[in-house]
């Protein structure tokens, strides 16, 4: 009975504080603790990991050469008629003086290994073995070779925890890749590999298999500014509802199976940092990039 | 443990040791292995069953501190899994008081049982707390398959628990007493 008030008590106290609250402390310097001993723990027992890794990997395989191979095909159709664009795009953006544009490198990418992972579903969480001495801060946004993947929610001297987009708490800006509407995607609680971009216009045409990419944007104070353009899935289907649109998008990154990750830390002083800190510092609905078409587009980069 | 004689040092050292290697071995590798988009949560299946063993008390002890481990190293809301736990591993422990069930499935259904109350308490607890996000019917997919994981291992966690434990636990005389009559000992009541 003791111990269910005393789990009630840290739960009303945990639940009722702010973030830099007493309680968040504790657990902030119980993870700074805990950090290297999870860091060894995971290399460890990375062998073990790998083999259960590897047996995933051999049964779906061949399921995943069909597909992609007919990724491939598609791919290479899609690239011919690209590259005429491309040459165009790029000829536009000297004409208009918009090719000085910020790419992943300034925003100063920090590597680190997944070290941990959170096996509630209500929690898509993981720990990364880098934290405040390289960099990282809270908010940070992380992404790996197949697109975006999460922000850090909370960081450490030596690790940090990394909260994936299919997390309950997570908002990010997002456009369709060719109808430059803008939503926000959410999750879907429950179903991890299925994404929710609400919020697009109504009369927004969408087509499954569409890329679903950053805005580049942020819609409240507390949002991450993303770099625009980093991916984030593919559209699967379209929901039709009343006021606003929404379409199902699957991941792009495989949350299931993260190794390394690169956090875009942003050094104090660099461009993106100042646009960080300009953007976060309007007041909702003043910023430049606002369209008034969807319910985000609040301060934009002018990086994209 | 019986009425009125508490844990030993020994047993508690145990069980401290194992909750951190199952915890940390929860974090780092089994949830880095989904099957069927689902992680295997090993860590009530060690409440319930050190509740199983060691009875209510330690039952509840267990259920608080692995909650609380595991609260604090994945920075989630504080005191959810601790309440949870608790009361899983309270509940596996009167089980052993009460009715202390000696079938050979007793493990594997005290752990599925266990899984369930995990599954489905945290979810109600999270949707009393408030969601923010929209929550997809998905949901209850992967509490069930959730629950069928968990008592697939539920047997080999039950092994590990047992062998870790069983050097330290001390001895009932319930069941010193049957195993007595079951290898040719004569019960009291037909004793001259």
């Amino acid at each position: 009975m003791l111990l269910v008030v005393v789990s009630l008590l840290l739960l009303t106290a945990y639940f009722g504080e702010a973030p830099n609250g007493r309680l968040h402390a504790v657990q902030r310097d119980f993870l700074t603790v805990v950090s290297p001993i999870q860091d060894g723990a995971n290399k460890a027992l990375k062998p073990v990991r790998n083999l259960f890794g590897w047996i995933d990997n051999t049964v779906h395989a061949k399921k995943q050469r069909d597909e992609l191979l007919k990724q491939v095909d598609k791919l290479r159709a899609e690239l011919v008629s690209s590259q005429s664009e491309k040459r165009s795009y790029h000829e536009l953006l000297g004409l208009y003086h918009l090719d000085d544009q910020l790419s992943i490198g300034d925003y100063h990418p920090v590597t680190a290994t997944v070290v941990g992972k959170s096996p509630n579903i209500w929690y898509a969480t993981v720990d990364i073995d880098q934290g405040e001495s390289a960099g990282v801060h809270v908010n940070d946004p992380v992404i790996n070779g197949e697109g975006l993947v999460g922000k850090v929610a909370l960081a450490t001297s030596d690790g940090a925890e990394v909260s994936l987009i299919t997390d309950s708490t997570m908002g990010v800006s997002a456009r369709l890749g060719t109808t430059n509407a803008t939503g926000i995607v959410q999750p879907k609680l429950g179903d991890p590999n299925d994404l929710l971009l609400q919020y697009l216009p109504a009369n927004t045409v969408a087509n499954p298999g569409e890329y679903v990419v950053t805005s580049g944007t942020v819609s409240s104070p507390d949002d991450s500014l993303y770099p625009p353009g980093i991916l984030i899935g593919q559209v699967t289907s379209v929901n039709e509802e009343s006021a606003y649109e929404s379409v199902n998008v699957r991941p792009a990154a495989n949350l299931h199976n993260l190794d390394v990750v690169q956090v875009l830390t942003a050094a104090q002083g660099t461009l993106p940092a100042n646009l960080s800190h300009l953007a976060v510092s309007l007041p909702v609905g003043q910023g430049a990039g606002a369209s008034g078409s969807s319910g985000e587009a609040l301060a934009s980069t002018g990086a994209g | 443990m019986t009425p009125g004689s508490g844990p030993s040092f020994g047993l508690l050292v145990r069980i401290a040791v194992l909750a951190v290697v199952v915890v940390f071995v929860q974090i780092g590798v089994v949830s880095e292995v989904p099957l069927f988009g689902v992680s295997i949560d090993i860590s009530p299946l060690l409440v319930v069953f050190v509740g199983l063993l060691c009875g209510s008390t330690v039952g509840a002890l267990t259920g608080f501190a692995v909650g609380l481990l595991v609260d604090l190293t994945l920075v989630q809301t504080l005191g959810v899994t601790s309440l949870i736990f608790t009361l899983i591993g309270y509940w596996s422990g009167r089980l052993r008081e009460l009715r202390d069930p000696q079938a050979a499935l007793t493990p594997l259904l005290v752990g599925a049982a266990g899984t369930a109350a995990a599954l489905v308490g945290y979810s109600l607890m999270e949707f009393l707390l408030g969601v923010d996000a929209p929550v997809s019917l998905e949901l209850v997919r992967q509490i069930v398959i959730g629950i069928l994981l968990g008592t697939m291992v539920a047997l080999p966690m039950w092994v590990i628990v047992r062998r870790s434990l069983v050097g330290a636990l001390p001895e009932d005389p319930r069941r010193r007493r049957r195993r007595a009559y079951t290898t040719g000992g004569l019960s009291p009541l037909s004793r001259p």
